[in-house]
């Protein structure tokens, strides 16, 4: 009875999320019976093997389209190119523990994010509210211990506030949770399609409440206020794991919604708050950018104007502008994943490098390196040669496509607005300035090094290779 | 009757008891303060210090642990009254439940959690 209500089928669609759990129990095991001799890089390089190996699994679920534990888990190509997004966001940001945090929390932080990374995968497929309330609150969970390891009064504000903040959302997505189950009678969001569902005001306070939570876990204006101290409160890898991970997860969520749980002639109307919050987030993000002086808050700002960028391909929920969401979240993985790596290579053994005023001549000081942060800032900023450009172009034209043509002007007023505050970031490094550098170099930061190198040659590569097929969830 | 009839009757009887209970004794009682009804109560002994006093942060840690340990061990029950139904998937679903929690444990054990230093 019960043990044959799960087949080997439920149980290999999992194996990648059971790989990265697994993996992180070994790390902790490794670390308590080991101590010190496993060291920083034991920790990471164990982390990062685990996740290549979920990758290459996940991978061979490409072009199934499996409905997994009853509807719970849903394994299609949509699920495998957010679990890879997942990984390839899991693994930038751990490789960064390579050069940042004190050595005897690596291994403790390193299985914290990947238990995170296992909530964000969870959310790649989940298919009823409650794989997606686990997958949210396991992603949550984690972060919130791992926003509080550095050793200073802001890492200690970040957690709290990141908890706090962030608990209140999750209440607002329970209750539109419960109104939506209340209307439906069921927890499975392909429930959510029925036609009838359209006259029920239970469940348009449901998807309300639920779009609430949504919106302030994607950081959209006006839930977006957190974002930028949390931002930048936590660790650096942490820090770029938020940038890309928590955003990834919750997109998957989001777009799954959006494209197969709505009542079709509800639809539009339903979704038409979420574009407009959008649409604003795309502006207020991008303003917010230009006065700021550190780093992580200049990318906390302008993540809320990219994932608004990403919901503008979403907004005519057509096939094409799920391809070209994807294929921009991708883009806009490397290109934070890349700058990270970059404040990560300039960090020093207290203190972060992310502060803005220390890239003050860095053109002449480290020219590679500033050539290459030149570059993910162009890719930011959406200019060619980079795949920020092709994404945006692919943005655009979705966004024709479908109609929302005043989505559209507002990414490219956007667009303008960032552009100064990048440049200004592009020119301090090139400026010809006094010599007083205060940063030491560094001695060598290989994984850094390679993280930088291989995000710089993907985003090459992708502009040049626009994939994605057959993605619709 | 609609299914959430109950829930507003609820509601109501609820929101009514309340008001009743707060209002009603503002209106019928006769105030007659004097020092001794004015006094905090604390089991009928003379508040000694200011409530919010310091205390070690480490009750909280052991709360915490308490706690964490509490709510998994309360999981046991469920899967114990309906065990022979769950058969193989269950014990193997509670196994692996139980190595985690055992990893766990062992971690807070090993980085001292437990100790009162």
């Amino acid at each position: 009875m019960i043990d044959s209500l799960y087949g080997a089928a439920d149980w290999s669609a999992i194996t990648p999320l059971v790989i990265v759990a697994v993996t992180a129990l070994v790390v902790l095991l490794m670390d308590l019976l080991l101590g010190k001799r496993v060291g920083r890089y034991g920790a990471i390089i164990l982390g990062s093997l685990g996740l290549i190996l979920a990758g290459v699994v996940a991978a061979g679920g490409y072009g199934l389209h499996q409905t997994l534990f009853g509807g719970a888990f849903v394994l299609d190509g949509f699920t495998v190119l957010f679990e890879e997004v997942v990984i390839i966001g899991a693994l930038g940001s751990l490789v960064l523990f390579g050069a940042i945090g004190r050595e005897d929390r690596v291994a403790g932080a390193t299985a914290l994010l990947l238990w995170s990374a296992t909530g964000a995968m969870l959310l790649a497929g989940a298919g009823t509210l409650l794989t997606i309330f686990l997958g949210i609150e396991l992603l949550s969970l984690a972060l919130y211990c791992l926003c509080g390891l550095a050793p200073r009064a802001t890492a200690r504000e970040a957690a709290l506030k990141y908890l706090l903040l962030s608990s209140t959302a999750s209440g607002f997505l329970l209750y539109g949770m419960a109104l939506l189950f209340g209307a439906t009678g069921s927890v499975t969001l392909s429930a959510f399609a029925a036609p009838m569902l359209a006259a029920s005001p239970l469940f348009w306070a449901g998807i309300a409440f639920f779009f609430v939570g949504i919106a302030f876990k994607l950081s959209l204006v006006p839930f977006h206020t957190w974002a930028p101290d949390v931002f930048q409160g936590a660790p650096l890898p942490v820090t770029a794991f938020m940038s890309v991970v928590t955003k990834a997860g919750v997109l998957a969520v989001l777009a799954r919604v959006a494209y197969s749980a709505l009542p079709p002639q509800a639809a539009s109307a339903l979704l038409l708050p979420l574009w407009v919050v959008a649409g604003i987030s795309m502006v207020v993000g991008n303003v917010g950018m230009l006065a700021q002086t550190d780093l992580k808050r200049l990318i906390g700002y302008s993540g809320v104007a990219q994932v608004g960028y990403i919901l503008v391909a979403l907004a005519g929920t057509t096939a094409f502008g799920l391809r070209a969401a994807i294929y921009y979240l991708f883009a806009y993985t490397l290109m934070n994943l890349g700058a990270f790596a970059v404040a990560a290579v300039l960090s020093g053994d207290g203190e972060e490098g992310t502060q803005l005023a220390g890239y003050r001549g860095l053109g002449h000081r480290r020219p590679l390196l500033a050539a290459a942060m030149t570059f993910f800032l162009l890719a930011l900023a959406g200019l060619p040669p980079t795949a920020g450009f092709l994404g945006k172009i692919l943005i655009l034209s979705a966004g024709v496509a479908s109609g929302y043509l005043w989505l559209d002007a507002l990414l490219i007023i956007g667009t303008a607005i960032s552009l100064y505050g990048y440049a200004k970031v592009i020119g301090a490094m090139y400026a010809r300035d006094e010599h007083r550098s205060p940063t030491t170099p560094r001695p060598v930061v290989p994984l850094a090094w390679a993280s930088i190198a291989l995000c710089a040659l993907a985003l090459l590569l992708l502009t040049f290779h626009p994939f994605a097929s057959s993605v619709l969830p | 009757m609609n299914p959430y009839g109950p829930v507003a009757i609820y509601l109501a009887v609820a929101l009514a008891a309340a008001l009743l209970f707060t209002v009603l004794p503002g209106l019928l009682g006769r105030a007659k303060p004097n020092a001794q009804k004015l006094e905090a109560y604390e089991c009928g002994v003379e508040p000694t210090s200011a409530v919010a006093g310091r205390f070690p942060v480490r009750f909280y840690l052991v709360a915490m642990l308490f706690v964490i340990f509490d709510v998994e061990a309360a999981s046991f029950f469920p899967w114990a009254v309906e065990m022979h139904a769950l058969r193989f998937f269950g014990l193997a679903e509670m196994v692996a439940f139980v190595i985690v929690l055992a990893i766990g444990y062992a971690y807070v054990w090993k980085r001292g959690g437990l100790e009162w230093k």
